[in-house]
């Protein structure tokens, strides 16, 4: 039977292109650490102009930062927008922005704030007081339902504001705060001429949504919107009436577009940035992203910028609540700090910063990491690894071993065991936990992991449904008057009891006692003291166990020059407005 | 026939809705809501004033209720993640998800259908033992594994861009702007259609090898046509009737595909819409984009039908 001709010519183009490619794929591999991009002198002057491609993680929500607490909106308003005085996130410090000098009344909470002058709105409109007091109100409308009204509040009460002329402002809170005008940091200033409709028709929640025209979402800082392509990309501009000015009076920003990437997924993000296709990623390196982009920091098409150590430690907390435990038998020890203190002497926190992160991290003993180092207190108690005392602090909670079985048992027989519950799919979390779970086994204590959502997870937090939880959480903010949510018995961030009408424990009172007196003192010095004491109490107690903080690294292209890297967020866009590309 | 037409498209639109209020219903009982993948998990206050924003603290009739009426609308609802009508974002995304389909079939139909007959026309010989093995191989691979293979590949040579549709410059002129459409669409157009050619090798080999070949082809050549033509211009349409019918299932399998491969290749199409839906307990856009995708489903499906029965030589409409 005659037969056709095979497709000869098909076959031949595949094995060219096979072999072609395992030759390049050897070729780059093999060949010696000779980038195709030379390195630009790292000193050399910013060169205005060019696109910087930043990864992004998830769509845009809202570009109205009282609507959403996103990590996006965040982001995008410290590109978009500026506010009166910001926090350097680097030195800390509290440094002039909109509002270029202020005095403070002897009495430590009213304030009189001077404003830049000619300074305009991206749209060209020019910024004024009405501003200032239009943003304030705003942030406190109960209509608006803002979502960093409480943060914003002192002694939950909204501030008094007041424009006393068209470059000056008179701002009053309630009563003396520790962290005075560091508030000013959270609250973007917005442009009245835009939104105040908006707020009258009970809108405002709604404006500035991604459907809204770019020209309508109007700021003062170094950026403005210029599209959103949904799925894709929103694309910056710079504000051509942008204020600012580099030290040398070169005009601010040096980038002509910022464009920030939308890449949902992890992987596909760091592939991208290791092909070239971003520039930066908004979030850290995990320890195991290091290895995997080590081609390109060795060809110097990438480097790492070291931030320094997590200000957010990941969180084993245990359900201390008295209604949980109500009626379980295993209360008297399930909620015991000797149990806590145990299973803290049983983690090697050295061993697991290495097994874990590879050695890129730190042993912490509280919930303040060296990374804060305005805050962090060196003398807190710490739990050095040590079973035989843990035992020994198991046994004076009536647990020991009664059987065969690996684990302790109390005196009704049963065993030391604990659920615990824990984002799914955080490999790193997961990671950390099965390291605490084996030292947990090794003096007899079975944890088991329960990975949940993290909707699901939240929510049984917040129900206070769980024995103990592994996870990992945002600081809000750096100073402890403003997390004192986490600290206070009565705080919806108090994690291991939340929002309790009285204290439950004597520990709580005290405590409650030193963060109210170390917030309402302006003297830095005490505030210090004040606070180093509460934190010796909690890691007395170990209501939250913590570990390690890892230190945090991000892959930064080598054209990217004026970098100020800080451990807080936005870690490399806080001061977008200096950041500048190689031509 | 009508009627049957009919009874088709009704028995469509419940499968529509079926699938869009399962996906809301179940997107709603699952613990957590939208307000809790915007905020920290201490911030009560911006929880609470999200939850009163986007009317979640009203009961799941009520909500399905306000969502039938937005279905009936045609708005489908207001998504959480987007702040927009869930219409207006299914428009792009249905859009982008139709391209890289279209252009998977049209790759993989070029690739499984030629492989496919040259391995039923030549049982034996190394050419058509290569072709059944890869066949093998790529018709048990996943389109997700596949994307990510791919994906790693172009991330090592650097030939192809490994994610997204459209580069973040904008492309002057019309012939950079279509090689870079191009580009951004192979590695997602290959992944998924890799799967489905070694689909169409198996089907179409089996399919022509069955048919009463020495009689076609030797009547064929009797007449003086070549070999080739004669496959091709008398064996293959012959053998359609058993190669088009396997499209209806394709176009599932593609569907459920382009999900993964869209999320590894971050193409902003229907597939990576759900998955952010899903993420975000976004429950009108997850239930709009099943329903849109089911729609789309069953018009292919009765499309492929209606080719099939058209192509069939016994004539009439085949349920």
């Amino acid at each position: 039977m005659p037969t056709t001709r095979p497709p000869r010519f098909l076959l031949t183009v595949l094995l060219i292109v096979a072999v072609a490619g395992t030759a390049v794929l050897l070729w780059r591999d093999l060949r010696p650490g000779t980038g195709s991009q030379a390195p630009a002198a790292a000193d050399a002057p910013p060169t205005r102009g060019g696109r910087l491609v930043v990864g992004l993680r998830s769509e845009p929500r809202s570009f109205n930062r009282h609507a959403s607490a996103s990590a996006f909106t965040d982001a995008f308003t410290h590109l978009t927008q500026a506010r009166l005085a910001r926090i350097h996130r680097q030195t800390q410090a509290l440094e002039p922005m909109l509002a270029e000098s202020w005095t403070v009344a002897p009495d430590g909470h009213h304030f009189t704030l001077q404003l830049r002058r000619d300074v305009r709105w991206s749209d060209g409109t020019p910024f004024t007081a009405d501003d200032v007091v239009f943003s304030v109100e705003t942030a406190f409308d109960p209509a608006v339902k803002s979502v960093i009204a409480s943060s914003l509040r002192v002694e939950g009460q909204p501030w008094e504001v007041r424009a006393v002329d068209t470059h000056t402002v008179a701002l009053a809170f309630a009563a003396p705060f520790g962290p005075g005008l560091r508030l000013l940091d959270l609250l973007p200033v917005l442009p009245k001429h835009r939104l105040e409709q908006a707020r009258r028709d009970g809108t405002f929640a709604a404006a500035w949504s991604p459907a809204t025209p770019p020209g309508e979402v109007v700021g003062l800082g170094p950026f403005q919107l210029a599209r959103y392509e949904p799925g894709q990309r929103v694309v910056l501009s710079r504000n051509p009436h942008y204020w600012r000015t580099a030290p040398d009076g070169a005009a601010l920003p040096y980038l002509d577009e910022l464009v920030l990437e939308i890449a949902t997924d992890p992987g596909t993000e760091l592939l991208r940035l290791q092909t070239g296709q971003l520039d930066m990623l908004q979030q850290a390196l995990r320890a195991e992203d290091v290895a995997t982009l080590q081609p390109q920091i060795d060809s110097r098409a990438l480097s790492i910028i070291e931030l320094g150590v997590s200000t957010d430690p990941d969180a084993f907390v245990f359900n201390l609540r008295p209604a949980f435990w109500k009626a379980d038998a295993r209360a008297p020890w399930a909620t015991s700090r000797a149990l806590r203190q145990a299973i803290s002497h049983a983690v090697n926190r050295e061993q697991m910063a290495n097994a874990v992160f590879l050695g890129e991290a730190v042993p912490v003993w509280g919930p303040v990491t060296p990374g804060n180092t305005r805050w962090f207190s060196a003398s807190v108690p710490r739990y050095a690894p040590d079973p035989a005392r843990a035992r020994e602090l198991l046994k004076s909670v009536g647990l020991e071993q009664r059987d065969d079985d690996p684990w302790l048992e109390d005196a009704g027989g049963r065993d030391a065991r604990l659920t615990v519950l824990t984002f799914r799919g955080n490999t790193q979390l997961e990671r950390e936990l099965a390291f605490v779970r084996e030292a947990a086994a090794a003096i007899g204590v079975a944890l088991e992991p329960v990975p949940l959502e993290s909707g699901a997870l939240i929510e049984r937090m917040l129900k206070g449904e769980f024995e103990s939880l592994f996870f990992s959480y945002s600081t809000s903010d750096l100073d402890p008057a403003l997390t004192r949510d986490f600290w206070l018995s009565s705080g919806s961030g108090h994690l291991w009891h939340m929002a309790q009408p009285t204290p439950a424990t004597p520990w709580e009172a005290e405590i409650d006692r030193l963060m109210a007196r170390q917030a309402a003192t302006t003297d830095e010095a005490e505030r210090v003291r004040l606070f180093a004491e509460a934190q010796r109490l909690l890691a007395e107690e170990v209501p939250v166990l913590y570990f390690v903080a890892p230190r945090l690294s991000m892959g930064v292209s080598q054209r990217v020059r004026q970098l100020s890297p800080s451990v807080l967020r936005p870690h490399l866009l806080w001061a977008a407005d200096s950041l500048a590309v190689a031509p | 026939m009508l009627r049957r037409v009919a009874l088709r498209v009704v028995l469509a639109a419940v499968l529509v809705w079926g699938a869009g209020s399962l996906a809301f219903v179940l997107t709603q009982l699952a613990p957590g809501d939208a307000s809790m993948a915007d905020t920290t998990p201490g911030a009560v206050d911006a929880r609470e004033a999200l939850r009163a924003r986007l009317g979640l603290d009203d009961p799941l009739p009520v909500r399905y209720g306000r969502w039938m009426r937005a279905v009936a609308q045609g708005s489908l609802g207001h998504s959480v993640l987007f702040e927009r009508p869930v219409s207006d974002v299914l428009r792009e995304r249905i859009v982008n998800t139709a391209v890289l389909a279209v252009a998977a079939l049209l790759l993989g139909s070029l690739l499984g259908l030629p492989l496919g007959v040259h391995a039923g026309t030549h049982p034996s010989g190394l050419v058509t033992r290569v072709i059944r093995v890869a066949a093998a191989l790529f018709v048990s691979t996943p389109s997700l594994l596949m994307a990510l293979v791919l994906v790693l590949l172009s991330a090592r040579t650097g030939w192809l861009p490994v994610g997204g549709m459209t580069g973040s410059a904008v492309a002057l002129g019309l012939l950079p702007l279509i090689l870079d459409r191009l580009a951004h669409l192979a590695v997602p157009a290959l992944a998924l259609a890799l799967p489905l050619a070694a689909m169409l090798v198996q089907t179409q080999s089996q399919a022509i090898a069955d048919l009463p070949s020495v009689r076609v082809l030797d009547g064929a050549r009797a007449r003086g046509v070549s070999r080739r033509a004669a496959v091709w211009r008398h064996a293959w349409p012959l053998s359609l009737g058993t190669v088009l019918p396997v499209y209806g299932v394709l176009a599932g399998s593609l569907f459920g595909g382009a999900v993964a491969v869209e999320a590894v290749t971050a193409w902003p199409g229907l597939g990576r819409l759900m998955l952010d839906a899903v993420r975000a307990r976004d429950a009108a856009l997850l239930a709009g984009a099943a329903m849109s995708a089911t729609a789309l489903l069953a018009v292919v499906t009765q499309a492929i039908d209606a080719v099939a029965a058209w192509r069939d030589p016994r004539g009439g409409v085949r349920a």
